[in-house]
């Protein structure tokens, strides 16, 4: 029977492919199938159909997970093992991955891999059975998660043996009650996807725990605000600050979208006496953003970690202050280049919500994106099974750590903190230059002979008339 | 409690995070050779999950190892600004 439902089945599609390449063939290009092909190719399929969605709803998509583009160029670094001028780490040592974040406070937060759990709001984005899962998950192997822009869930609480919460720009943890119980304040400014743009969840998709977790009315809608509130002077932030730092004696820092403002806005933040700094890259995720939001606004990660590590060199604060880098972080590799441009933690979203769905997707493909099984209120919300969740989401983190460690031995190394621009090479002229990191062509010894006549570039001067130019204006105003 | 006391406890504290630094580390070594040895004893679902959650445990006695020597650090600095 199936061999016969095999032929046939071959039999039609021959058929159907035999008569779709005859009726290509002989249209006129403006009425041919075809065309979808060349203009799929121009616009971009992901274009195409959120254009498709525009112009059915009339308002901005919300695309999940973030931007598709991949701007930090990961790719073009690569770690340089040793072998006998300084040998590898034996065997039979094992590499520490723990990292204290906030060493001056009062009460520092250590994790024991710095894979951190990204902030991913109840409600705003994740079912409360998603949420349980990522706190067993990341109690499990010994590190933190975190709220998001939030109220202070009761079970995620009692789940997470270190929680990082966001003071944020919606109020709802905003309290001394809530914010008390934490292990770490994140003050939330801003996100890699969204920048410090309002958002507002409706009314009508806000269900009773919801409005209890976020202490709403019934008919109220959740809103993000582009500020804090209370927060419109450098002086308030600086109080905020020093009001939470003395309150609660955890680790207070700030979570920032990366932009081409990042000294200056850490700057503020230094002054501030902050404990740690979040900067989510351009490629960073979240539940669902404008297409222009994801894809146009920010600065990419890579650039975003090196020029915050430099700013804090400069400032004398890298033992002060730690540097937490997030957005579009997707394999070991690049976590542990993370750290070697100078982070000392980093978070993940995407990733460990895939860890965390991992065999599960079955229950909704083909008929249902995955996703269904972890976002509020989604069609398959309530099939997602915790235990199973928090134990793939260990797996994940503890497989993550290991491969980590694994460089480690090779570059001769004993703690993943240990790992340092030194221990990369770049493929990428112009990454070399602006990260800091040598050229993979050339010898070390001859580094600078291979970018002496790189000065002579009409680049060079275009961006010494631009410079000059921008100086004038500012001049001007 | 007077400065003399107060100075006890402190070296009583520090000599005692300075033995669960070290339990500590011995721990993470007999961790890591657990895992090492249930990873040879087969394909059986539960001793791989048991393999990782001894990796874990050894990874996680590490991180003790530095807490205590935070800590220790802490003690030290105290120490160090009471009067002898």
């Amino acid at each position: 029977m199936l061999l016969f439902i095999g032929r046939l089945t071959r039999k039609i599609a021959n058929e159907v492919v035999d008569k779709a390449i005859a009726r290509m063939a002989k249209d006129q290009y403006t009425e041919n199938l075809f065309e979808m092909i060349p203009v799929t190719k121009k616009v971009g399929l992901i274009n195409l159909m959120e254009n498709v969605m525009r112009a059915e709803h009339g308002t901005p998509p919300g695309r999940p997970f973030g931007t598709h583009m991949r701007f930090s160029p990961w790719d073009k670094l690569l770690f340089n093992p040793v072998h006998l001028h300084r040998f590898p780490t034996p065997e039979n040592v094992a590499i520490d991955s723990s990292v204290t974040i906030g060493k001056n406070a009062k009460k520092p937060l250590t994790i024991s891999t710095p894979i951190m759990i990204a902030a991913m709001s109840y409600g705003g984005a994740l079912s409360k059975n998603a949420k349980i899962a990522l706190a067993k998950g990341a109690s499990k192997i010994g590190t933190a998660t975190n709220t998001g822009e939030s109220g202070l869930m009761e079970e995620e609480r009692e789940a997470a043996s270190l929680l990082i919460g966001q003071y944020n720009r919606g109020g709802w943890l905003n309290e001394p009650v809530k914010y008390k119980r934490l292990d770490a304040i994140e003050i939330q400014l801003g996100q890699g996807a969204q920048g410090s743009t309002p958002q507002r969840t409706t009314a009508k998709n806000i269900g009773k725990e919801y409005r209890e977790v976020y202490g709403l009315e019934k008919g109220e809608d959740a809103l993000i605000h582009s500020r804090l509130p209370g927060v419109d002077t450098k002086e308030q932030f600086i109080a905020l600050v020093k009001k939470l730092k003395e309150e609660t004696g955890v680790p207070v820092g700030i979570k920032m979208a990366a932009t081409h403002h990042l000294e200056k806005e850490m700057q503020v933040a230094l002054e501030a006496e902050v404990d740690f700094i979040t900067i989510d890259g351009a490629e960073g995720g979240t539940h669902a953003a404008a297409p222009i939001l994801e894809d146009d606004l920010g600065l990419p990660t890579i650039f975003a970690i090196s020029r915050a590590a430099k700013f804090l060199a400069k400032k004398g604060a890298v033992k002060d202050v730690s540097l937490v880098a997030t957005g579009g972080l997707v394999t070991p590799g690049d976590f542990l280049k993370a750290l070697a441009l100078g982070a000392d933690a980093l978070y993940t979203g995407t990733i460990a919500m895939m860890a965390l769905i991992s065999v599960q997707t079955t229950k909704t493909l083909p008929f249902e994106p995955p996703t269904g099984l972890a976002i509020y209120n989604a069609k398959a919300t309530e099939k997602l099974d915790i235990e199973q969740s928090a134990n793939r989401l260990f797996n994940y983190l503890n497989a993550a750590t290991q491969e980590m460690g694994l460089v480690c031995y090779s570059l001769g190394k004993t703690s993943l903190s240990d790992v340092s621009l030194n221990d990369l090479c770049t493929l990428d002229p112009f990454l070399s230059r602006a990260l800091g990191i040598e050229l993979g062509y050339v010898a070390p010894d001859e580094q600078n002979e291979y970018f002496e006549g790189f000065t002579d570039l009409p680049l060079h001067e275009m961006a010494r008339q631009n410079k000059s130019e921008s100086s004038a204006e500012q001049h001007l105003h | 409690m007077n400065e003399n006391e107060l100075q006890q406890t402190l070296s009583y504290l520090s000599s005692e995070i300075n033995r669960i630094e070290t339990i500590a580390g011995t721990l993470s070594g007999v961790e890591s050779e657990h895992y090492k040895t249930l990873t040879n004893l087969g394909e059986d679902e539960k001793l791989q999950q048991l393999a990782l959650e001894e990796q874990n445990a050894s990874r996680q006695l590490g991180e003790i190892k530095s807490i205590c020597l935070a800590l220790s650090q802490k003690i030290e600095e105290l120490q160090n600004k009471m009067p002898q």
